[in-house]
């Protein structure tokens, strides 16, 4: 500080050094502003100067009434395309935006006083246009010879960049809490060797965790399950990648559910392991339906293999002694037709049972000559869909006997099948149901036992817990079946 | 061997062809059980070298049947749509037939069971 002042008395030029600011400074003509030529200026207005413009930080001095503006290189580089319009200009029209704010400067430094901001937001132009610019503002007066303030100096330290960066750190985690709220999932956080499970908020999915825990998985998860979440945990230690495991939950209503849970690890400077964050998402349902999806299937399979073994116990009937061929492939045929049509009828009732009459309607529709010929009457009963199979299936043998032989093989017989529900001798409820053809030819009774009667007499008794008669009248054939009206209890 | 055989089996047509299959190979059916019920009744008291079991018997399990011949020593063979997987663990190692097979598979069968300590 001698040195300038000491090369100035000798003649030296005012003021030292000041990097490009200093030159302007140098050169610039004075006398138009109300400082005056440079080789009048008072003692102090020298002093600060120079001083400011060997600092290093922005500094801005306000000097008079007006706050003649005189700055050092750093600050130039603040006022961006500002400088070098700025330097000797009054404050309150060099930063015409913000005249209001420096009017109050003045007034207040003027008077003694000092102010101090911190992040002030002022919108400047520097650019070309408007733009938000954050700065911590440090003000202070100057005295001058007089030992009063002859000016205002100011430390300019601009944090736009650090605002804009914490604002938008806040922003990202405003809309992260907002992420974890509006998600159903459970957010976890877990220490680095997963030993500990941070709070909880359960969502109401699991039960709350309150403070930092060890004994999470015995809260969560049950015994058995622990060796496989303790495997995925493991693996997803030694690879340091994304943890994954669906595994069941104890819920919060105490019921057992499903989740499937991911966590990623986040990691320090040092590429350590700090913790792992984690969501755990609620797929009970989604496990409920694949369950239900396999036995369906699982049952299914299971249905068709019977069916088919059905088939080919039709067939090994069918074919057995046959003398036509061409007869036992329409017979065979027509079989399958009504396993698959009693296949319909259970589907129809999916498979909790079918109804006698319906049962029985079904499996002689197709075959009867005219729909008058035909009367199914009497009390209906709900067949288990066991019974209806067997039933259709006999019914469409006596269908299919009666047209090619019996009521149904001339112009006028009929058939009437009659169903009562009645009491028997011990009390039970049993079920009663004939089957009687008139106006037909008359009847010659078999010479030999066809499968339709073999399933009748053998198949059908013994499904329904009954007994089945089959007489050859000479009016027709009457088939009756008596068992009791729930199989289950009887057989 | 005539063997004396019980058979479990709840669709009409399949104990038919069952039935059948068993009396060609020369072997004498005692007795057909179509329900659960039935069938524990006829497992507990009636007479017979082997059996024949289906598994579901109209949606009831027909393992308390197994687990009676077990409890006599009577050695038996499941018949199933289900295959092997249906098989509860308790009774791996038994013969099953899966549905539909055929006699040559309930000759084998039953040719296994025959040669099981309990008849011999």
């Amino acid at each position: 500080m001698v040195e300038p002042q000491a090369q100035h008395d000798k003649g030296m030029v005012f003021p030292f050094g000041g990097g490009e600011t200093g030159k302007l400074i140098r050169s610039f003509d004075w006398s138009e502003t109300p400082l005056g030529p440079i080789s009048g200026w008072p003692q102090s207005l020298k002093t600060v100067t120079n001083m400011l413009l060997l600092c290093p930080i922005p500094i801005v001095l306000l000097w008079g009434e007006d706050g003649i503006m005189i700055y050092n290189d750093a600050y130039s580089v603040f006022a961006g395309r500002r400088h070098p319009q700025l330097l000797g200009s009054k404050v309150r029209e060099g930063w015409d935006e913000i005249a209001d704010f420096n009017d109050n400067v003045m007034k207040v430094g003027l008077a003694g006083g000092t102010l101090a901001y911190e992040n002030q937001e002022l919108t400047l132009i520097r650019h070309g246009k408007p733009e938000p610019a954050w700065m911590n503002l440090d003000y202070s007066p100057v005295v001058d010879e007089s030992g009063k303030p002859a000016g205002v100096i100011a430390i300019v330290v601009e944090t736009t960049r650090s605002v804009v960066a914490q604002r938008k750190l806040e922003q990202s985690e405003g809309r992260f809490r907002a992420l974890t709220n509006a998600t159903s999932d459970v957010v976890y956080r877990m220490s680095a060797d997963w030993s500990e499970m941070q709070p909880l908020d359960g969502r109401g999915l699991l039960a709350d965790m309150e403070r930092p825990s060890a004994a999470w998985q015995d809260f969560y998860m049950l015994p058995e399950d622990k060796p496989a979440l303790q495997a995925a945990i493991d693996e997803a230690l030694r690879t340091r990648s994304v943890f994954q495991h669906e595994h069941r939950v104890r819920q919060a209503d105490g019921s057992i559910g499903w989740t499937l849970s991911r966590a990623v690890p986040i990691v320090d400077e040092a590429g350590d392991i700090v913790e792992w964050f984690g969501a755990a998402s609620d797929v009970t349902e989604r496990r409920r339906n694949e369950e239900h999806l396999r036995r369906v299937v699982h049952e299914l399979n299971h249905r068709v293999k019977n069916n088919l073994a059905m088939t080919q116990a039709i067939a090994a009937q069918t074919f057995r002694n046959v003398d036509d061929l061409k007869e036992a492939q329409a017979r065979f045929g027509s079989r399958m037709v009504a396993l698959g049509q009693a296949n319909d009828l259970l589907t129809g009732e999916r498979w909790v049972g079918a109804s006698l009459i319906g049962a029985i309607g079904q499996a002689i529709r197709p075959h009867y000559p005219q729909p008058e010929r035909s009367l199914v009457t009497g009390d209906d009963v709900q067949l288990t869909p066991k019974t209806a199979l067997a039933l259709t299936l006999a019914m469409h043998e006596l269908a299919m006997n009666a047209l090619k032989y019996g009521a149904w093989s001339n112009a006028s017989g009929t058939v009437t099948v009659t169903s009562a529900t009645y009491s028997g001798s011990a009390g039970d409820r049993r079920l009663r149901v004939e089957w009687r053809e008139s106006g037909g030819p008359q009847v010659q009774p078999p010479t030999r036992r066809g499968f339709g009667s073999v399933l009748i007499e053998r198949g059908l008794a013994r499904e329904m817990g009954g007994q089945v008669k089959m007489e050859f009248l000479p009016d027709g054939l009457v088939c009756t079946i008596d068992a009791p009206e729930h199989v289950e209890a009887g057989s | 061997m005539r063997l004396r055989i019980l058979v479990v089996e709840d669709e009409m047509t399949i104990a038919l062809l069952i039935e059948d299959m068993l009396s060609e190979l020369g072997h004498e059916v005692v007795d057909l059980a179509m329900r659960l019920p039935q069938a524990v009744e006829l497992a507990q008291r009636a007479d017979f070298d082997l059996a024949i079991l289906d598994v579901n018997l109209d949606g009831r399990k027909s393992f308390p049947v197994a687990d009676i011949l077990l409890e006599r020593g009577i050695p038996f063979a499941f018949a199933t749509g289900y295959g092997a997987a249906g098989i509860e663990p308790a009774y791996t190692g038994r013969p099953v037939l899966t549905k539909p097979f055929l006699m040559d598979d309930l000759e084998t069968a039953i040719a296994t069971l025959a040669a099981s300590p309990a008849i011999s």
